[in-house]
């Protein structure tokens, strides 16, 4: 610990109590964060008073907030990765506005600040609004999808979430509690070592990603246990939905690659508390170590960020073009070669390190390979359009705009993939360009084609299809102004986390970009407005039958919202498509399946355990962070006493009694007997007519 | 659902791990046996490793070797009679598990050895770097 340089000195004497907590850790001199964080605090004081006041707080601890339903945990998921996009997108604007300012100025950030906001867009952006968005909809669809009642761990799961939930909290904590990272969103040593970033901004990044991977490998364990054990009666591996088998593939990818995220952060973390030299430039310490590993976790997880969305997308074309999906087979075949061959590449985030031409060769043509299996899915989705009677819904729309952007994106990742191109291409604003264009057409458009895909399935009223598809144009309009510029600056030389340049050549196009920011501002706008218009106009987008977009898959079988146990009888499946085989039945002979014989359920009961193992990991978290010892050890313990309390309890499921089942199931089927004897007949003959004409 | 059946409609006792305890017909008694095998076996994997380091059992330069078949040994006997992993159709998706688990580490660890080591491919021999840099 010798290398741990002098604070400043503190006048009271409670100081040691707090570790490196002095007053010191407010920024009061930088008006910027400390009025951001202001600002948040209050709005967040507020919204806890709100509650509180109206009365709101025993509804949310009970159905909410100590819920083990899948459903509910995937919407919350859902709602902070859209809070935290929003935060990271906040970054941007800084970054954007800053470079447009910061030609031959200095702008209005200072160079520390400047690093730390792009350190924190690219945390934020990619474990607290990417990963949580992804997991959020698996979490909302998989079971549904596979026709079962809930995950195989329920607990397990809403543990999982708030570990989440403590990492984005600690992140967000650091714009008003000392500092967060300027060490790049990949802490690369040795900037990241002690002796070059003392502050507690790396110890930010470290613990915050350290607690909330824990809760991501527990969901990839829990997912993966679901999906291979736990399915409806029938529902065999090739009759599986293609969304469950990108669930699967992903979640695969979290139990490979986390560990060793864990591992190669947990290293940096003894370099750092405990004076190891793993990473460090003297005593045998390797900083490329550090590179290599990061990536071979890193890879991974551009794919498992990738994946689901591929899943969203091939559903959502499916469904919307009133077809089976093209070469289901070979889209299963082609998910898990990319699960497999996405552990062979990593080496291509550092080609420039200095492995020799072999080394670089291997991996480069591995690169060019995977693009193959990415290549297989976008013809399978242009074959299941072609022919089809396409709808042109807010979803299908953000899946059109995937397709055309997110190709765009894939074919610059292939010239990267050619080592001499990225020796000049590598730190580059071009990479920059070609990692936001497959990101945001990938995952952001297939976070939002999954939101309004299955919007009205959890909440009972669709999205409003005019400021929906306003936002998809804004968005669209807004990626290409900003991010075609910078592939434009990339090849003119201009290198990423720059705070201010003086080559005049780039001027115009930083300037572009800076415009493109604030179309995004506008698709932005929609998003909000489509929010407020759809929940104000409710009544009339009201989904009553369960299922609005004539889906396929079983989860357009149940009610929506549905109910706690999803299905009143489980599903039994005998084909791909089991619900467009049911409806095909149901609309040939004119009437529903025979009633069943309800039975009572037995539902796993809510607990608080991950909420309270969160709070006390979010005290160990900031603990550590401030090297306040009694504090670490007191939140340890909490979470361990919670963890036996747990353990310990007598009653962990509820039965919901079979005159309940009957009831919901009842007010369920009624609507489904109106809806065949009103519309089916018209939809049966426009269906089969249109075919036979074709 | 359930993966447990291990038992035939004869009632015959399918393919299972030694000291697999939720198995039919199965004792508590031959249970523990099963256990205390496993343990027996794997303790004397452990003694025989650290009794090849200070005997002369071994041609010194072979130890290294030796310590990786015991060592592969005892994650087999690990594998085998406490995680009951067996090749009954029910452990189908635990052995593929394990065959992706070593896989990806195979892969990990024997790429980063690879690139770890091409690292000085591009770089000057020390002796000439010191002659042109000073």
């Amino acid at each position: 610990m010798s290398a741990e340089p002098a604070r400043a000195c503190v006048p009271w004497a409670a100081a040691d109590m707090l570790g490196k907590l002095t007053w010191n850790a407010i920024p009061f001199d930088q008006p910027i964060p400390l009025a951001a964080g202001s600002l948040v605090f209050l709005v967040l004081i507020a919204v806890i008073a709100w509650v509180i006041i109206r009365g709101h707080l025993p509804y949310l601890w009970h159905e909410w907030i100590t819920s083990v339903d899948h459903k509910r945990i995937g919407v919350m998921y859902t709602i902070l990765g859209l809070v935290m996009l929003l935060r990271g997108f906040v970054d941007a604007i800084m970054m954007r506005s800053q470079q447009a300012f910061a030609f031959h100025a200095g702008g209005y950030l200072p160079p520390e600040h400047y690093d730390q906001v792009f350190s924190a867009h690219g945390t934020i952006m990619i474990f607290f609004a990417a990963m949580p968005l992804m997991i959020g909809l698996m979490n909302f669809a998989v079971p549904l999808q596979l026709g079962v009642r809930d995950v195989a761990f329920p607990t397990f799961n809403s543990t999982s979430f708030w570990l989440t939930a403590t990492g984005a909290l600690l992140v967000n904590l650091s714009l008003v509690v000392g500092e967060f990272s300027r060490a790049m969103w990949l802490p690369y040593p040795p900037l990241s070592e002690l002796r070059y970033s003392p502050g507690v901004g790396v110890d930010y990044y470290l613990w915050a990603l350290q607690i909330s991977g824990v809760g991501t490998l527990l969901t990839g364990i829990n997912f993966v246990t679901t999906i291979l054990k736990i399915r409806a009666p029938g529902m065999s591996y090739l009759r599986m939905p293609i969304f469950c088998w990108t669930a699967l593939a992903t979640n695969l990818l979290i139990i490979a690659a986390f560990p060793v995220l864990t591992a190669t952060l947990g290293m940096l973390l003894l370099d750092r508390y405990v004076g190891f030299h793993f990473f460090t430039n003297s005593a045998g310490g390797n900083m490329m170590m550090f590179v290599n590993l990061i990536w071979a976790w890193g890879h991974p997880e551009v794919y498992i960020l990738v994946l689901p969305a591929f899943g969203i997308f091939s559903e959502v074309i499916s469904t919307f073009s009133g077809k089976p999906l093209f070469g289901y087979r070979s889209m299963v075949a082609a998910t898990m070669f990319i699960c497999l061959v996405s552990f062979l590449v990593w080496l291509h985030h550092f080609f420039t390190m200095g492995a020799g031409g072999n080394v670089n060769a291997v991996f480069g043509i591995a690169t060019a390979i995977i693009a193959v299996g990415t290549g297989v899915k976008i013809y399978n989705w242009m074959f299941t359009m072609y022919g089809g009677r396409i709808r042109f819904t807010t979803p299908m729309l953000w899946a059109l705009a995937f397709v055309l952007t997110f190709t765009l994106g894939g074919m610059t990742g292939v010239l990267l993939s050619v080592p001499p191109a990225d020796f000049q291409l590598h730190n580059s604003m071009f990479l920059v360009a070609h990692f936001h264009n497959v990101i945001i057409a990938g995952v952001l458009f297939g976070a939002f084609a999954g939101i309004t895909y299955w919007f009205p399935k959890a909440f009972g009223f669709r999205l409003h299809e005019g400021w929906g598809k306003a936002a998809v144009v804004l968005t669209v309009a807004g990626f290409y102004t900003t991010f075609v510029p910078l592939y434009a600056l990339g090849l003119l030389g201009m290198t990423r986390r720059l705070q201010s340049y003086d080559v005049a050549a780039w001027r115009p196009w930083v300037i572009a970009a800076g415009a493109g920011i604030i179309v995004f501002c506008g698709a932005l706008a929609c998003q909000v407005m489509q929010l407020v218009a759809s929940i104000r106009q409710r009544e009339s987008l009201r989904d009553l039958t369960g299922d609005p977009w004539n889906g396929r898959s079983l989860e357009w079988s149940t009610a929506s919202p549905p109910p706690a146990f999803n299905y009143a009888v489980l599903p039994n499946v005998e084909g791909e498509e089991p619900y467009w085989q049911i409806k095909r039945r149901a609309i040939e002979t004119q009437q529903l399946a025979a009633e069943p014989d309800y039975k009572p359920i037995e539902m796993p009961r809510n607990s608080p355990t991950g909420f309270i193992t969160a709070f006390f990991c979010t005290v160990t978290g900031f603990a550590l962070i401030w090297h306040i010892w009694w504090m670490v050890g007191l939140g340890l313990l909490g979470a361990y006493v919670v963890f036996v309390w747990f353990a310990w309890r007598d009653r962990d499921e509820e039965v919901i009694p079979a005159e309940e089942v009957a009831r919901v199931d009842r007010a369920r089927r009624r609507v489904r007997a109106q809806w065949l004897a009103h519309n089916a007949r018209e939809e049966w003959l426009a269906v089969h007519g249109q075919r036979e004409t074709a | 659902m359930t993966d447990e059946q291990h038992v035939d409609d004869e009632g015959n006792l399918g393919d299972v791990a030694p000291g697999f305890m939720d198995a039919a017909d199965h004792s508590i008694r031959e249970g523990i046996q099963g256990y205390l095998m496993g343990f027996v076996l794997a303790a004397l994997l452990t003694v025989a490793s650290f009794l090849m380091l200070h005997t002369n059992l071994i041609w010194s330069p072979g130890i290294a070797v030796a310590l990786v078949v015991l060592a592969i040994a005892q994650i087999g006997v690990h594998l085998v009679f406490f995680l009951h992993l067996t090749t009954a159709p029910d452990n189908t998706n635990n052995v593929l598990a394990l065959a992706f688990g070593i896989l990806i580490v195979v892969l990990i660890i024997g790429g980063s050895i690879w690139i770890m080591n091409h690292l000085d491919e591009r770089m000057m021999p020390m002796d000439q770097m010191t002659q042109t840099d000073r």
